[in-house]
């Protein structure tokens, strides 16, 4: 955004009354505008950490047009601004420092630009055992992608083999690991991720981001009969103890849900709580709370208690068994072609930045000399 | 007391033993009380590494994390590089002024919020990353903390005379001395940024995502820019900049430490769990 050693503001003389054009060129690559857009994005960014926060920042200001505009134009401005005053200027170290480091605007707001349209993130949650085709949008929780996005780039389908509890790595505790297979057609590539290792494959990339429990739990008739079997995943919701409680709902509290769950036909509610045991993985107490669809059609009053994982609650017309439990994992699956060019053109900024400060140093150790 | 605490403690006393020479050695204009200043941040400084060193071998995981540990570390290199600067030139000896009161504040601030040490580190954190970034952060501080003592000796030198005002470097000498510190400590702050962005890749599978600690850490790194900017194509010189460092060090001190640790955000989710 700025060139070594210059006069500010030196213009040709014999420029008399310049046209619209060449008004606009000469704002344009004025370091005033640079510096006024460097402001206004600073002035931007403290309001967006102090007057709002977080979600409400994010939808104010960081993510909107005309700040990414604004984000733009300063990219632009600074760029002009410094190459035309730099032009045909003896290379100093300082001045590719300076060169490197602007370059590196113009390159990391490419990146940006063609990552926004061509990137894509989806959270995929899966329960170990279970698989879902990459391609298909149903696949996923959340879902963003830019315009130009192909769905087709998401090939084959994604196996959540196993979570791996306190996996560790050279005696270093990552807690939770999953156990991934991704296959497509015969090809089938397979992977452990956690905290600090994701899986790349063909540059669709596979993150860790949650997990919780899952409970498989079968409802028999009075005969002994399975009349339905499901994974109902779990939430887990910090108490004020600071311990968590493990149970079927949302992230805000615990919710009875509909059991047999939609679209089979719904004979109650049922709300599942569990309490892991702390020596034994994925065994434990499961708590039962079930709400028996009456004669009429309302709720009946409700029958509560608990089973151990693997033995059986018998709720009157009903009995219910928490069979197993298995961890659900929600991964964060993501394209970003231009990424490259972005951690590129970062280490591009650095590396001229370094380069400016070194050459800053000789310069003055050269003076000192000359002194 | 653990031996750790007490090291911290007899640390943070003779960093306040140090503000009080370096400040009354300026009003009284002695020399003296200002050289006790050097021997105290010194002492202080010993003192500070070694209860760093007891903490790490107590805790095993690497004391740089939590919020009191952050600013510990900040303190601990902005006092090594200020005795460093010392180490290389007496002129500048009055430095302290400024760096020894706010390395007492913020390590008294630090003593008020430690907890035990950690004994074992968050995943999240058991990266090479984690020295780059700190590296780049804590000297980025230091190098701008340095800078803007060096405008406060040149506010204080355009008005004063006498003792310990002769002992200070010209004006343009310090004008020039603030310029490189805030150039150095851009630089470093460069190293943060970039290290933070390849970190998150890694983890979060995105190098930005407008976290308050990442826009805080931006703002900083805006403010230095637009200094630099001011100095090199506008031709800023003197008390202007002198007064625009002061300020802009209070800002990196809140963007910090301040704001950021007291919201919810990817930074302070390290600290929880992950």
């Amino acid at each position: 955004m700025t060139a070594p050693e210059m006069p500010p503001e030196a213009t040709p003389a014999s420029q008399t009354s310049p046209s619209v054009l060449q008004r606009a060129y000469t704002f344009l690559v004025s370091p005033k505008l640079a510096i006024a857009l460097l402001v206004a994005v600073l002035v931007c960014c403290t309001v967006g950490v102090t007057v709002f926060r977080g979600a409400r920042a994010w939808e104010l200001i960081f993510s909107t047009l005309w700040f990414n505009g604004l984000l733009v134009l300063l990219a632009v401005s600074s760029a002009a601004a410094f190459f035309t005053r730099i032009w045909r200027r003896k290379l100093t170290l300082v001045s590719v420092g300076m060169i490197l480091f602007h370059l590196s605007f113009a390159a990391l707001l490419g990146g940006v630009v063609y990552n926004g349209l061509f990137r894509f993130k989806g959270v995929l949650r899966l329960t170990e055992g279970e698989t879902l085709p990459n391609g298909s949008l149903e696949s996923y929780d959340v879902v963003e992608h830019g315009r130009l996005f192909d769905m087709a780039r998401l090939r084959g389908k994604t196996t959540l083999v196993r979570l791996h509890r306190d996996f560790k790595v050279d005696g270093a505790n990552k807690r939770a690991a999953y156990e991934i297979a991704v296959e497509d057609g015969a090809a089938r590539a397979t992977g452990i991720i956690y905290v600090t290792e994701y899986l790349d494959i063909c540059g669709v990339r596979y993150f860790r981001s949650k997990e919780g429990y899952s409970a498989l739990v079968i409802m028999y008739g009075k005969d002994g009969r399975e009349l339905y079997g499901g994974h109902v995943p779990l939430q887990s919701l910090k108490q004020a103890s600071g311990g968590y409680l493990y149970a079927t709902g949302t992230a805000h509290g615990a919710a009875p849900l509909q059991f047999p769950a939609p679209p089979e036909h719904s004979l109650g509610e049922l709300l599942l709580t569990y309490r892991p045991n702390t020596v034994v993985d994925r065994a434990g107490e499961v708590g039962f709370e079930f709400w028996p669809v009456g004669a009429d059609g309302a709720p009946a009053s409700v029958r509560k208690g608990q089973a151990p994982v693997g033995g059986l609650f018998d709720a009157g017309d009903v009995a219910f068994s928490p069979r197993e439990i298995r961890y659900w994992v929600g991964m964060d699956v993501r394209y970003d072609p231009g990424l490259n060019v972005v951690l590129a053109s970062l280490c591009l900024g650095l590396g001229g930045m370094v380069l400016t400060f070194v050459g800053r140093l000789r310069q003055g150790a050269a003076r000192k000399r000359a002194a | 007391m653990r031996t750790e605490q007490v090291l911290f403690w007899i640390a943070v006393a003779f960093y306040g033993l140090s503000a009080f020479g370096y400040i009354f050695g300026f009003i009284a204009r002695g020399e003296k009380l200002l050289m006790g200043g050097l021997i105290a941040a010194a002492a202080g400084f010993l003192a500070h590494v070694a209860s760093i060193a007891v903490r790490w071998g107590v805790g095993r995981a690497t004391p740089f994390i939590t919020i009191a540990e952050s600013l510990s570390l900040g303190v601990g290199v902005s006092v090594l590089l200020y005795l460093m600067v010392q180490a290389s030139t007496r002129k500048v000896r009055p430095l302290g002024v400024l760096v020894m009161p706010v390395a007492f504040v913020l390590i008294g601030w630090a003593g008020t919020l430690r907890t035990g040490p950690s004994a074992e580190l968050a995943p999240a954190l058991q990266s090479g990353w984690l020295w780059v970034h700190i590296v780049g952060a804590s000297v980025g501080f230091s190098s701008v903390l340095i800078a803007a003592a060096a405008g406060l000796l040149f506010l204080l030198k355009e008005k004063g005379q006498g003792a310990v005002y002769d002992m200070l470097p010209a004006p343009a000498a310090l004008d020039d001395l603030s310029y490189r510190f805030v150039a150095g400590g851009f630089t470093m702050y460069g190293v943060m940024i970039v290290s933070g962005a390849f970190w998150a890749n890694t983890v979060k599978g995105t190098f930005w995502n407008w976290d308050p600690v990442e826009v805080w850490s931006l703002v900083s790194w805006l403010i230095y820019g637009i200094y630099l900017h001011l100095r090199i194509t506008f031709g800023w010189r003197g008390r202007r900049l002198a007064s625009y460092s002061l300020l802009a060090v209070a800002v990196m001190i809140v963007s910090y430490w301040g704001i950021p640790f007291g919201v919810n955000t990817f930074h302070t989710g390290f600290r929880i769990e992950h």
